[in-house]
């Protein structure tokens, strides 16, 4: 398991994983037939280049803050099966492909966060883990809103 | 000066009629005449003066002719002879004098004006006193079958209302001067006028007032949630319960079909143009009808082998009787319209080929794909959606077996999961069908239940029972792989989000199974991607829906419009109507300028 020793190391890790979710999701969008989802996937990318420039500038700055506000889980995607990518998939499928990368995130930053060596690298996985469980609520509200309409 | 005893004086009600100063009755009885009698000065010469006794017909007879706009110098008691002019009062209406009698309701005495103007309302209380006991009256309920013969058949369950609840009902209406039930209806339907039709006796006018804008009356009397449209709207609704609007327009649906007024029209301009329209469903038929009275020639494809669409195979014979929809289509043939069955558009023949015949093509193929939770067990036995089960039952006739050759999906226990109209439907079928004990399972409160309040309660009185804040997690399958329980999550709503809305939120550890023979999947529906296929230029949104002109329906293939739930997502037969018409009036006047 690779080993962090300093802030970097956990930014410029976390960083990687962010423009890994881009390149996923820019090839997905070459990779489905249809225009409407071919327009989602690069939406989800431009969305994960957000996330990668916030840890960017933290990275220059040095600065962050772990918010005392708890972030819903509505832990739809712990039960909902889980999904290929294929040229076909619906938006329903794609959303359950988004909230189940987010919600490995969360678990990976959870877990360093357990094992980190000091309080500082704790608190910066433990932000870490906040950032992508809102990442993943706000696909988890998508999906109550326009899947489970009726339910 | 009226207090609650005024709540009995109902519209049409017979009013016993007194002077105020002697006692003595204005009331006459002539054989089957009934009359009030007064002596009146008009133009310094005393005439006789008779009015109807009853509250809300103003009719009025002299022994000399009284022109629109005079006023009467006096009005007398025939008895004592005093004047009845009231001193302090004028007519709330037109300012006039007016004259003051009693009248007695139950064991009360209700002062009552008389307008002394010609063509002011003659006889009758002022607007402010009319409001007032108008707000009195209560909403009228439709009879309807008692829920224990109910479940053993699958006839209608509300009578609908007789003529006089229908009056007593129509007698609610306010007439607004700036009425917003209108602006509630999704195709405009003239309320006031209709209603006003009805307090007039001329049901068959009303139900041509009606026509005038929604071709589907007695459906959409049925089906439409007027509590969120215009009954939503109706500013009786402020202070009181709003007047049953939808009621009505199926009671002078009812009425013109029954007594068989509807009249055929006659199509003077014929247009040698031809308008395609795909989906017989509630928006198809209004862009039909549309387009065939303006005078263009319309065929209409449908995939399945009977027409109406959702109106046909989704909701259950119970909640609307496959004759009216039936009816419905033929006043539409009669009109010219042809109709194409079994024809599915996007493989028998595609849009493009379409356009090679036709000038305008219409897609109106509602959103007929089922959506399932994504949950593990949803491909076991016995696990359905709602659109397969209720097609299975209404459109098959599954519930007739062997008459008919669809077997009946039945069993004792039965879960349905979702909280909107389909999954009543579900769970009303399936009581229907001899299942013993139906459960709805639903991830929120009650307050949140999307299906109409009538049929929550419908379904409630039926014996359906409710497992609210709970939502399945999983289906346990038998070692043959049928469905033998749903396990289950309660759930509790979490605070408001930016949205405003509380999001079910999973308790941990709250795990709770139901045993059942039959799972029904009813959580909302999407677009069916059969047309997509062979027309990939067809520009759709991410969720798959058709993107059109918001004005002209209109699609990104020109002369392709469409409108529906295969634009919106699941929404009303209303709503699919009212972009049906809209698309009509953008394609006439397209086609016009040709």
């Amino acid at each position: 398991m690779k080993e962090f020793s300093t802030v970097n190391d956990i930014l410029d890790f976390a960083i990687s994983n962010e423009q890994g979710a881009v390149d996923f999701y820019t090839q997905l969008a070459a990779k489905v037939s249809n225009d409407a989802m071919k327009n989602i996937f690069i939406q989800f990318s431009q969305e994960e280049m957000k996330h990668k420039a916030k840890l960017l500038e933290i990275k220059e700055k040095g600065i962050y803050s772990i918010s005392s506000v708890q972030i819903t889980d509505l832990k739809i995607s712990d039960y909902i099966v889980k999904v290929e990518t294929s040229p076909q998939m619906t938006y329903q499928e794609a959303l359950v492909l988004a909230m189940n990368r987010e919600k490995s995130a969360f678990k990976l930053y959870l877990n360093l966060s357990q094992k980190a060596p000091n309080d500082e690298l704790k608190n910066l996985f433990l932000m870490m883990a906040q950032e992508e469980s809102k990442h993943k609520l706000r696909f988890e509200i998508e999906y109550d809103e326009y899947v489970l309409t009726e339910n | 000066m009226f207090d609650q005893d005024v709540k009995y004086l109902k519209f049409k009600t017979y009013l016993n009629t007194y002077c105020p100063y002697c006692h003595q009755s204005f009331n006459v009885e002539k054989k089957d005449v009934k009359q009030l009698v007064f002596k009146a000065i008009f133009k310094g010469q005393e005439i006789d003066l008779v009015l109807s006794p009853y509250l809300d017909v103003f009719e009025i007879e002299t022994s000399v002719p009284i022109g629109e706009g005079e006023v009467l110098d006096d009005l007398m008691c025939p008895a004592c002879q005093k004047s009845l002019v009231s001193q302090d009062t004028k007519c709330g209406e037109c300012g006039s004098p007016v004259a003051h009698v009693i009248i007695s309701a139950l064991s009360r005495l209700i002062p009552f004006f008389i307008c002394l103007k010609r063509g002011c309302e003659w006889h009758g209380l002022t607007k402010a006193d009319e409001r007032r006991i108008k707000l009195k009256i209560p909403r009228q309920e439709m009879p309807e079958q008692d829920q224990t013969l109910r479940i053993h058949n699958h006839q209608e369950v509300p009578y609908g209302f007789t003529t006089e609840l229908a009056s007593l009902e129509a007698g609610r209406c306010l007439q607004c001067k700036n009425p917003k039930c209108v602006e509630g209806c999704p195709v405009n339907v003239d309320i006031p006028e209709f209603i006003k039709l009805m307090r007039e006796d001329d049901f068959d006018g009303a139900a041509k007032k009606i026509k005038e804008r929604n071709v589907l009356p007695a459906i959409c009397g049925r089906v439409c949630p007027q509590e969120d449209q215009c009954e939503g709207k109706c500013i009786l609704g402020h202070k009181d319960s709003p007047v049953a609007i939808g009621r009505l327009e199926r009671f002078v649906a009812d009425f013109e079909r029954k007594m068989d007024l509807v009249k055929i029209p006659v199509i003077k301009n014929k247009s040698s143009k031809r308008i395609a329209v795909v989906g017989s469903g509630p928006g198809g038929l209004t862009v039909a009808a549309d387009m065939a009275l303006l005078g263009y020639s319309v065929t209409v494809f449908e995939a399945l082998h009977e027409l109406g669409g959702v109106l046909t195979y989704g909701i259950p014979e119970f909640r609307l009787p496959k004759s009216i929809v039936q009816f419905e289509i033929n006043y539409l043939k009669e009109i010219g319209v042809r109709f194409e069955l079994n024809h599915i558009i996007g493989t028998l023949i595609t849009i493009e080929e379409l356009l090679d015949h036709f000038d305008s093509v219409y897609i109106g193929v509602g959103a007929g794909l089922p959506v399932f939770m994504g949950i593990p067990g949803e491909s076991l036995g016995y696990v359905f959606s709602a659109n397969e089960y209720l097609t299975r039952m209404n459109l098959m006739k599954a519930y007739k077996f062997p008459e008919y050759d669809t077997p009946m999906p039945r069993g004792n226990k039965v879960v349905v999961i979702g909280g909107g109209n389909v999954a009543m439907d579900c769970a009303r079928t399936a009581i229907r069908t001899g299942s013993t004990e139906v459960t709805i399972v639903y991830r929120r409160s009650r307050q949140e239940l999307p299906a109409r309040k009538e049929e929550v309660h419908h379904a409630e009185q039926e014996g359906i029972k409710f497992k609210l804040l709970a939502s399945p997690v999983k289906y346990i399958g038998t070692d043959s792989n049928i469905v033998k329980a749903v396990e289950c999550i309660k759930m509790e709503l979490g605070e408001s989000d930016e949205s405003g809305r509380r999001r079910p939120v999973p308790i941990n550890d709250s795990d709770f199974t139901i045993e059942c023979d039959i799972a029904i999947v009813a959580i909302g529906t999407g677009p069916n991607p059969i047309i997509f296929n062979t027309t990939p230029d067809l520009k759709r949104n991410k969720w798959g829906y058709i993107e059109v002109n918001e004005e002209t329906m209109e699609t990104s293939i020109p002369n392709v419009y469409a409108g529906g739930d295969i634009v919106t997502g699941s929404a009303t037969v209303i709503q699919a109507m009212g972009a049906g018409r809209a698309a009509a009036n953008a394609i006439h006047k397209k086609l016009s300028l040709k």
